[in-house]
C-alpha cells in the first residue's frame, strides 16, 4: 500500500473515530439516570436500535475472520453469516418479554431483569454477571486484539501505540455517555458498515461477474503455489467446498448453523437491545432493519471470502500465507475505494462491538456483582463509580488483548457460545416458562460457570471433543439440562410462586 | 393453539432436543442434528408467540410454519446436491452457486427472511395486539401499586 493510500486511510478512519467521539459527547446530556445510563432503557426507535444490533452482533470476527474461513474451507461458515433472520426469531422467542420487563420495574441491564424473575437470587445474579464477564472480556479483548494489530500493522506503529488512541478515545466516550451513547455510536458505525458491505459487494461482481466464475475456478483448479517472502505457499482448491456445507466436517455445519441462529436470542447485544427500544410495537420492525443490515453485512463478508478464492485461484494473486488476511488482499486488489472501506468496516465493526462489551463488563462490575454481594449504592454513586470501572477496564483490556496470543476467531466463538450458557436458563427459559425454578436457573449458572472454565482449560490442553463438535454445544446443552431437571424438582420463584407481575410477562 | 397448559411439555422437548443434537454432532449424525435444530427454533418460537397462552392458528401457519417447511426444504436440497456433486464440480448452477449452496442462499437465508422477518410485520398484532399491551401495563399498574403499598 503507498504512503498516500495510508494516509488516506488514516483520515477516513479516524474521521470516523472522531464523529463517534462527537456523537458519545453529544449523548452524555441524555445518560442522567442510571436507566439510561446503563440501559438505554426504552429511549431509541427501531433504525437506531436496528443498527446498534447489528453493528454490536457483527464484529471483527465477521469482517476479518470469515472471510479467511471461507477461503479456507468454503461455505461452511456462511450458514452463520446468512443467518438474517435470526433477529426476528428472537423477537418472536424472547421480545416481548424481555420488554415487558422494563414495565415491571426500573430496568437498566440484564441482572435487574434476573433480579426481578428470581426475587433478587443473589446467587444467580452473581453467576450470570461472571459467566457474562468471562464473555464480555473475551470479545472486547479480540476486537482490540485485532483491531490494534491492524491499524498497528498498516502504519507501522507499535499496537499498543494504535490500540490506546482507538480504544482510549471510545473508552472515553463510553465513560462519558454509557448505554446511550453506546446505542448512538454503534448505529453510526453500523450504517458505516452496511455502506462499506454494498460498496465492497458491487466490487465483487464488477471484479468476478458473479459467483459461477467462483465456482468454476474453484471446482475446476486443483490448487496454486507460490513463493511468498521466501516461503513456498500452496492453496489446494475443493469442489465440495462450494457445497452448503463446505469442506469441514458435517458437525461444523450443523454447530454453525444452530448456534448463531438460536444463539442470537441469547446475546446480551440482542437483549438489551430489546428494551431500549421506546415502543415494544416497534419490535417487528427493529427486526426487519437489522435483518436488512444484516443481509448487508454477512453477504459483504460472503463475497469478500469468494472474491479471495476467486483471485487465488485465478492466479491474480498469490495464495495467501494467513487466511485472515484475505480480506485485505481482495480490498489491495480493488484499489483505494475499497481499501478506505474494508478498513473502516473493520474499524467500525470492532469499536461498536467492543462498546458495548466495554459497558457491559463495566455495569457488572460496579452495579450488578456489588448488588448481588448486597453492596446497594444510591444512582448517581453507580453512574460515577462505573465510569471509573469503565477506564480501568479499558485500559487493563488493552493490554491484556496485547499481550494475548489468541486467534481473532477461536475468542469470538467463545463469547458467542459462553454468553448464551448463561443467558438460555436465565431468561430464554425463564421468562416463557413458569416452571423455571430460581434453584433450577441456580444450578445452570454453576454449571454455565464451571463447565466454561473447566471446557476451556480442557480444549486449551488439547482434549479432542467428540465428533469435532465445538467446546461451547456441550456447556450449553448441559446447563439447559441441569436447570430443567432441577426446575422440576423445585419450588422457588415458579408456578403459584412467581411473583404475579412476572406471571403476566409469560403469559404476555 | 394451546400453548399456556403444555408448556412443561414444550419445555422438555426443548431440553431433549438440545440433547439429542449433541449427540447426534458427537456421532457425526450431523444432518439429523440439524433437522432437529430447525424444530428446536420452531418450539422456542411457539412459546415466545403465544398471547395469553394461546398462539393463533393464523400466526402459526405464516410465517412459523412456512419457515419450517421452507428451512427443512431447503436443507433437504442441499444435502441432495451435495451427495450428487461430490468431489466433483457441479454440473448446473443456480443464479451462479453450486446448487447446494443455492438452497442454503435461497430457503435458509432469503426464505428465512421472507417468512420470520416479514411474517412477524405483517402479523405483528398476532404476535403483540395494542389491546394486550395496553391490558398489560394497566395489570402492571395496578400491581405495582399494590406492591408498593406493601412495601
Amino acid at each position: 500500500m503507498s504512503s498516500s493510500v495510508k494516509w488516506l486511510v488514516v483520515i477516513f478512519s479516524f474521521g470516523m473515530i472522531l464523529v463517534s467521539f462527537l456523537i458519545g459527547w453529544a449523548a452524555k446530556k441524555k445518560a442522567s439516570d442510571a436507566q439510561s445510563f446503563f440501559g438505554g432503557t426504552a429511549l431509541f426507535g427501531p433504525v437506531t436500535v436496528g443498527l446498534s444490533t447489528v453493528a454490536a452482533v457483527a464484529s471483527a470476527f465477521a469482517v476479518v475472520g470469515v472471510p479467511g474461513l471461507v477461503y479456507s474451507f468454503g461455505n461452511t461458515m456462511n450458514l452463520w453469516m446468512l443467518s438474517s433472520c435470526a433477529f426476528a426469531m428472537a423477537y418472536l422467542a424472547i421480545g416481548k418479554k424481555i420488554r415487558a420487563m422494563a414495565e415491571v420495574g426500573p430496568i437498566a441491564s440484564l441482572g435487574d431483569i434476573a433480579d426481578l424473575r428470581y426475587d433478587n437470587h443473589r446467587g444467580i445474579k452473581a453467576l450470570l454477571s461472571m459467566v457474562l464477564f468471562i464473555g464480555a472480556i473475551a470479545y472486547l479483548a479480540s476486537q482490540i486484539s485485532a483491531c490494534s494489530a491492524l491499524f498497528g500493522h498498516l502504519l507501522g506503529w507499535d499496537p499498543y501505540v494504535a490500540g490506546f488512541i482507538i480504544f482510549g478515545i471510545l473508552t472515553l466516550y463510553t465513560t462519558l455517555s454509557g448505554e446511550v451513547g453506546g446505542v448512538l455510536t454503534q448505529a453510526f458505525q453500523g450504517f458505516i458498515m452496511v455502506l462499506a458491505g454494498l460498496i465492497m459487494i458491487v466490487a465483487f461482481f464488477v471484479m468476478t461477474g458473479g459467483f459461477g466464475a467462483v465456482v468454476d475456478v474453484v471446482s475446476m483448479t486443483p490448487s496454486t503455489t507460490a513463493v511468498v517472502d521466501g516461503a513456498e505457499v500452496v492453496k489446494n482448491f475443493s469442489p465440495n467446498s462450494m457445497n452448503g456445507w463446505g469442506a469441514l466436517p458435517g458437525s461444523i455445519a450443523m454447530t454453525w448453523m444452530i448456534i448463531p441462529i438460536i444463539g442470537t436470542m441469547g446475546q446480551p447485544q440482542v437483549l438489551t437491545r430489546m428494551y431500549a427500544l421506546k415502543n415494544p410495537k416497534d419490535m417487528p420492525k427493529l427486526g426487519l432493519y437489522a435483518a436488512l443490515g444484516h443481509m448487508v453485512v454477512g453477504f459483504f463478508a460472503v463475497t469478500m471470502g469468494y472474491a479471495a478464492l476467486y483471485l487465488v485461484g485465478k492466479g491474480l494473486i498469490p495464495p495467501i500465507a494467513n487466511a485472515d488476511n484475505a480480506i485485505f488482499a481482495v480490498a489491495d486488489y480493488v484499489g483505494v475505494y475499497a481499501q478506505l472501506f474494508v478498513y473502516a468496516a473493520i474499524l467500525a465493526a470492532s469499536m461498536s462491538t467492543a462498546s458495548m462489551f466495554l459497558t457491559l463488563s463495566a455495569n457488572i462490575l460496579s452495579r450488578d456483582l456489588p448488588s448481588a454481594f448486597g453492596f446497594k449504592l444510591e444512582h448517581k454513586k453507580q453512574m460515577n463509580l462505573s465510569r471509573g470501572v469503565t477506564v480501568i477496564i479499558g485500559i487493563l483490556s488493552i493490554m491484556f488483548a496485547l499481550s494475548s496470543g489468541e486467534a481473532v476467531a477461536i475468542l469470538g466463538t467463545f463469547g458467542w457460545g459462553t454468553l448464551m450458557s448463561a443467558t438460555f436458563p436465565t431468561f430464554i427459559i425463564g421468562l416463557t416458562w413458569k416452571g423455571a425454578s430460581s434453584e433450577g436457573v441456580f444450578a445452570g449458572l454453576i454449571t454455565a460457570f464451571v463447565t466454561n472454565i473447566g471446557a476451556l482449560l480442557m480444549t486449551s490442553n488439547g482434549f479432542k471433543w467428540p465428533g469435532g463438535m465445538p467446546w461451547y454445544v456441550n456447556v450449553i446443552t448441559l446447563s439447559i439440562v441441569v436447570t430443567v431437571v432441577v426446575s422440576l424438582f423445585t419450588k422457588s420463584c415458579k408456578d403459584e410462586n412467581l411473583d404475579k407481575r412476572v406471571d403476566a410477562v409469560i403469559e404476555l | 393453539m394451546e400453548i399456556g397448559k403444555n408448556r412443561t411439555g414444550i419445555v422438555l422437548a426443548i431440553t431433549v432436543l438440545w440433547v439429542l443434537i449433541t449427540i447426534c454432532g458427537w456421532t457425526g449424525r450431523w444432518f439429523e442434528g440439524l433437522l432437529m435444530g430447525v424444530l428446536l427454533m420452531l418450539l422456542h418460537m411457539m412459546m415466545g408467540a403465544a398471547q395469553n397462552g394461546k398462539l393463533d392458528r393464523k400466526l402459526f401457519m405464516y410465517p412459523l410454519l412456512t419457515w419450517f417447511v421452507v428451512w427443512i426444504a431447503g436443507f433437504f436440497f442441499s444435502k441432495y446436491y451435495s451427495d450428487l456433486f461430490l468431489n466433483m464440480a457441479p454440473t448446473f448452477k443456480i443464479l451462479g452457486f453450486h446448487p447446494s449452496f443455492a438452497a442454503i442462499i435461497l430457503a435458509y437465508w432469503i426464505g428465512g427472511v421472507l417468512t420470520l422477518t416479514l411474517g412477524l410485520v405483517k402479523f405483528d398484532a398476532l404476535w403483540l395486539s395494542d389491546e394486550n399491551w395496553d391490558a398489560f401495563k394497566r395489570k402492571m399498574d395496578q400491581l405495582n401499586q399494590k406492591e408498593g403499598a406493601h412495601e
